[in-house]
């Protein structure tokens, strides 16, 4: 490929290049601001640079960025890669590789207007190119993520600096679509030829990807970012499973940051000087669903008796410890799409009646699959099985692993399972494919025509309000009918070191440490 | 002798391409697959089905077999579906850490069990008879992941001295090295001790009993000579053949050990690969494990030729 | 592999006193066999009882109020992470371990037997051919077998004694084999051959009770070997289903507790390490009294 031959000819130079057009290209007033707080970058002792380390809870199972699914993976693509937009704090969608974008009246033509003077980490420059063929890529592949170009008809740069996305029909959810995680990145032209990517990125985040050994990974500062260039050298990820392991070497001082903090130690760790903790709200959610394929599960009053028969307190309580919250619906409060909505309590009494009510004989036999893979499910069916016991369903626990786990979903061969989906942004991501009739996550058989056709006026409505208003019927519909029985969202739990600086926890779990600067 | 060797190897190379049948068939009876594992719940059926076809997955599966075992025989064990990465080059990445907890297991078994194991069958129904015999029984009852969880609290939590997990490479950080290999190799290295503990207690007791160390002692040989010259080198026999054994099984993959240390070896390796049905991976892991298992059984069984030239071959199997 | 050679039994000679009395009488005077034995009553005591001692709600049924409490006068071993009796599971959990146990080497010592008989009998293609399925078997790792086996029928306490079963019978096929290639040619077989005997009936008749010393010593190792499989397996959560107490699993559990809760993973552990040695202590005490001349010899391979 041609564009190896363009080199980084003077660092300098370019650095500070890079810091210029950086400087126009904020006056957005977007991007977190770090030159702000710190007290400028002239380094200040042990303040500036030095290597991250950070012990994350599981291993990346490869970095092509079009092709993982992986959350290890994208903790550190997070930091490695740029998508056109990227959420903020609060979910919203603010520029990156992007500065600005327009929509046509008709909602069918989206034009990105590119970032100028952003460069690979293997030097070349990046132009509209190098969209076309990230976008096509994940399209003509079918790779992971091609669903979601389900409604792009097509993708052109008709010059270096704007992309043009034509969509079949309205697509409000694009932004969501295209920025709301690192699988939707920009990779240069020809890399996917030019690289190894399951085990090389080439990307033009804060980072450069290094080296990655069996243990973890390793990332430098990169000098020609397009923002501002971190304060740190590098990140070093590494991969320890063992919750002990990475509290007691974060408490040492081997580490300054982990994710991999289980719910039960946050009380005790929130007194804990020799540790920073970080907590949020996580837009994640965790139901469990019952396979409306196989009687009695298809019997709404059943479902509803289950509904009415699980103590969603304690539930939570003991899956996790204090660290999550409450709800009937899909999505936290502090959302955009939350919709307060709480038609059940627990009320074994009417449980009863509800479940007698079905016909079926009690008490009534409920598999209830969960995994090992999230170990929460196996906390919470212990005590949904407790509840149920209660109001005439005897439920039998069925841990597999989740290979087997998934096969079984997929074949509807189950009674019930418990599973999260993670990441929710945009609310057509979390409720169109689970809830339409023919959806390819509903994996529980529901089928309400009232609840189709409002999500399928929601995926084009433009007007976010009218189309909030839309979601939110549906949302009651869904819980009414105990499609998915909804649980908890648990809290986002990182922990650092003191005196780490910079770093934000995020809702959607995106870890970036572009920002921060090392303890002393 | 050549005889023997030739017949070894023949029934090695069958029990190796029944080993590898019997790993195609477990990963074919397996339910899930991987391609599904890597999409996880939120996937699309016409990626799914694209992915699939283009694994290979949908050939019948003699022909995925016989395809398999050809690259396999040439050098080519394929390309992990979880990782992309050749398995040849996952298992190389892997190897040292498992040869350093073999390693360091089997120098903690011979530290345990020579000199208690000696001790104890010099000074019959002594108090260090009974705490050899003792220990060992204890060594070989403890569940090795409940030992792994132990030193874990008391070495890595309470008193901090050494990591509790990982893996550092030695020729990056030789002490690092060593601080994560200590622990694991302790926790599989005792049971393996418990074991030789035993074979040296025994074989000792057997060689002392001899006529020709009785000659050397009573030709007034200094006792550290007999015990050097005559009574251990008798009792190597059991001892290499016992250890050796001990080996191939902590060569092949120290799973349980691993897993509690999150210490990335071959037995995690392949752990992994049963759980995310990544059928490449675990047949060139389980392939690996059945030669080091077979070689070392062969070369322990010649050894045991060489040193003591009592035992014929005619008779063996 | 090389450590059959070594496997020789003497023949059975007849005796005035029946020979289970006599083995008896020799392991009564053995101090150590004694403690095993006792603690092996009280272990299929709890294990038949448990029920019935404490209350059925201590083992089952969560109460998170009282979660990871501190052993106390209430709860002698604590409380786990979902409330529950640690004791209770304790006891409870022997059930899961000797079923499993039990059951899983029962399979073993049935399949293993009568491949070794066969192999051992007949000899040549026979031979060849049945161990060099078990030669297969045990050259796949035991651990990464039973793990393979569970992932095909799904994770429970029934495959896992399946999975356990499997994994162990070459052992067994091999010690049998090689007992009854020494006995194929004593005269008492001969004589019984010459006199027309069927093969069958030599079989049960005089190679069977003579191979008998070995195969039970390796029962009890195995019972000890299975025990710690079943709790391996829990332990990685193929095992035993929650909430079924088993020790393994409670074991893992307890991992995740070790800074809050040590009594979680240290009580399980205690109960899987007693039960353990008591089947080696055992073991080791039946070999001296039957087969003295194998000392040992078989234990290289078990792990």
């Amino acid at each position: 490929m041609a564009r190896t031959g363009r080199q980084r000819g003077g660092r300098g130079l370019a650095a500070v290049l890079a810091v210029a057009v950086l400087a126009g290209a904020c006056s957005g007033g977007e991007d977190v601001d770090v030159d702000g707080e710190g007290g400028g970058d002239g380094g200040e002792g042990g303040s500036a640079g030095g290597t991250l380390i950070a012990a994350i809870s599981a291993e990346p199972d490869q970095f092509d960025p079009h092709k993982t699914q992986a959350y290890a993976s994208f903790q550190v693509l997070e930091n490695v890669y740029d998508t056109l937009v990227v959420p903020d704090a609060e979910g919203e969608f603010q520029p990156s590789l992007a500065t600005e974008w327009t929509t046509s009246d008709d909602g069918l033509t989206w034009t990105f207007t590119l970032r100028e003077g952003v460069t690979f980490h293997d030097g070349s420059e990046f132009d509209s190119a190098d969209v076309v063929y990230s976008y096509n890529r994940i399209i003509d592949e079918q790779l992971a993520n091609a669903f979601r170009f389900a409604s792009v008809a097509d993708v052109q740069a008709p010059d270096p600096q704007t992309v043009v996305i034509t969509l079949s029909e309205p697509t409000p959810a694009l932004l969501s679509n295209i920025g709301g995680f690192k699988g939707m990145s920009i990779i240069p032209e020809g890399a996917a030829d030019e690289y190894d990517l399951a085990t090389e990125a080439v990307g033009t985040g804060p980072f450069t990807f290094e080296s990655s050994a069996a243990g973890g990974v390793t990332l430098a500062a990169y000098d020609d970012y397009w923002g501002d260039a971190p304060s740190i050298d590098g990140v070093e990820f590494q991969y320890i499973s063992e919750p002990t392991a990475a509290l007691t070497a974060l408490r040492s001082g081997d580490v300054h940051w982990t994710d991999n903090v289980p719910p039960q130690d946050v009380e005790s760790l929130a007194d804990d000087d020799q540790v920073e903790l970080g907590t949020t709200p996580s837009v994640d959610y965790w139901y469990m669903a019952m396979n409306q394929a196989k009687p009695p599960f298809d019997n709404r009053d059943f479902r509803r008796g289950v509904a009415f028969g699980i103590d969603r307190a304690a539930v939570t309580e003991a899956a996790k410890f204090g660290a999550a919250t409450v709800n009937q619906t899909a999505i936290p409060e502090q959302s955009f799409w939350y919709h307060e909505y709480a038609p059940f309590e627990h009320d074994p009494a009417q449980a009863t009646d509800l479940i007698e009510s079905a016909g079926a004989a009690t008490p009534v036999q409920m598999g209830l699959m969960v995994t090992d893979e999230y170990p929460e499910t196996i906390q919470a069916a212990q005590v949904i099985q407790a509840n149920l016991a209660e109001v005439g369903v005897e439920v039998n626990i069925e841990q597999e692993d989740f290979g087997t786990w998934l096969d079984r979903q997929s074949q509807g061969d189950y009674d019930a399972f418990m599973l999260g989906w993670l990441g929710n942004l945009d609310p057509f991501g979390f409720y169109h494919a689970q809830h339409v009739c023919e959806g390819t996550s509903n994996f529980h058989s529901y089928c309400n025509p009232e609840v189709d056709d409002l999500l399928g006026q929601a995926a084009t409505e433009t007007d976010r309000d009218a189309r909030k208003a839309l979601y939110d019927q549906a949302a009651e519909l869904i819980a009414d009918d105990v499609s998915y029985l909804y649980l908890y969202n648990p809290d986002v739990v990182q922990a650092w070191a003191p005196g780490l600086e910079g770093y934000e926890v995020r809702a959607d779990k995106a870890i970036n440490f572009e920002s921060v600067r090392l303890p002393e | 002798m050549t005889g023997y060797v030739l017949r070894r190897l023949w029934q090695s190379a069958v029990v190796l391409l029944g080993v590898s049948v019997l790993v195609f068939a477990i990963m074919q009876l397996v339910p899930g697959d991987p391609i599904r594992l890597a999409l996880g719940t939120r996937f699309d059926p016409d990626t799914y089905e694209a992915l699939r076809a283009r694994s290979g997955l949908d050939d019948s599966v003699p022909v995925q077999y016989v395809n398999w075992i050809t690259s396999a025989l040439t050098g080519d064990l394929g390309v992990s579906f979880r990782s992309g990465e050749t398995v040849t080059s996952l298992i190389i990445e892997r190897l040292p850490a498992t040869l350093s907890l073999a390693g360091g297991a089997i120098l903690v078994a011979i530290l345990i069990a020579v000199p208690l194991g000696t001790l104890s069958a010099l000074r019959p129904r002594s108090p260090v008879d009974w705490f050899a015999t003792l220990s060992s029984q204890a060594g070989l009852s403890v569940p090795d992941f409940w030992l792994g969880i132990m030193f874990i609290l008391i070495f890595a939590g309470t008193l901090g001295w050494l990591p509790s997990a990982g893996y550092t490479p030695l020729f990056e950080d030789p002490l690092g090295w060593a601080q994560h290999l200590l622990l694991p190799a302790v926790t599989a290295g005792v049971g393996s001790g418990s074991i030789l503990t035993r074979f040296v207690r025994s074989s000792v007791l057997e060689a002392i009993g001899q006529d020709h160390v009785r000659t050397a002692r009573a030709k007034g040989m200094r006792a550290g000579d007999v015990l050097r010259w005559h009574v251990l080198r008798n009792a190597l026999v059991p001892f290499v053949t016992v250890g050796g054994v001990q080996l191939a099984y902590l060569l092949s993959g120290v799973v349980i050990v691993e897993y509690v240390f999150a210490y990335q070896g071959l037995g995690q390796l392949a752990f992994q690969a049963v759980q995310s049905r990544d059928y490449p991976v675990l047949q060139g892991a389980v392939l690996l494990f059945a030669v080091i298992f077979l070689v070392i059984n062969l070369i322990v069984d010649l050894t045991y030729a060489r040193l003591d030239p009592r035992i014929s071959y005619r008779s063996s199997r | 592999m090389s450590i059959e050679e070594s496997a020789e039994t003497p023949p059975v000679t007849r005796q005035h006193r029946p020979r289970w009395l006599e083995t008896l009488t020799l392991l009564a005077r053995n101090p150590l066999a004694i403690a095993a034995v006792v603690v092996l009553a009280g272990l299929v005591f709890a294990a038949l009882l448990a029920e019935s001692i404490v209350p059925r709600d201590d083992i089952f049924t969560p109460d998170i109020a009282n979660r990871l409490q501190a052993p106390s006068g209430e709860h002698w071993f604590g409380t786990d992470e979902l409330g529950r009796d640690v004791f209770a599971r304790v006891l409870a959990g022997a059930e899961v371990s000797l079923r499993v146990g039990a059951v899983a080497v029962g399979i073993s010592l049935t399949a293993g037997v009568v491949v070794g008989l066969l192999a051992g009998y007949f000899g040549r293609w026979v031979d060849d051919t049945l161990m060099r399925v078990m030669d297969v078997l045990f050259a796949f790792p035991a651990l990464l077998m039973a793990i393979a086996v569970l992932a095909i029928l799904g994770a429970g306490s029934t495959n896992a004694m399946i999975a356990i079963g499997i994994v162990y019978t070459p052992i067994f096929a091999r010690i049998t084999r090689a007992s009854v290639l020494s006995v194929r040619e004593e005269v008492y077989v001969r004589a019984a051959r010459s006199a027309g005997a069927g093969n069958v009936r030599i079989i049960v008749r005089h190679v069977l009770p003579n191979v008998t010393a070995p195969i039970i010593v390796q029962t009890s190792i195995s019972l000890a070997f299975a025990i710690l499989s079943e709790a391996a397996l829990s332990f990685v959560g193929l095992g035993t289903q929650p909430p079924d107490p088993s020790w393994g699993r409670m074991l893992s559990e307890g991992r995740g507790f070790i800074e809050q809760a040590w009594w979680m993973a240290v009580f399980p552990g205690a109960a899987i390490f007693v039960t353990v040695l008591a089947f080696n202590v055992l073991g080791d005490a039946l070999r001296d009294v039957l087969d003295p001349r194998q000392r040992s010899a078989m234990k290289g391979v078990g792990a």
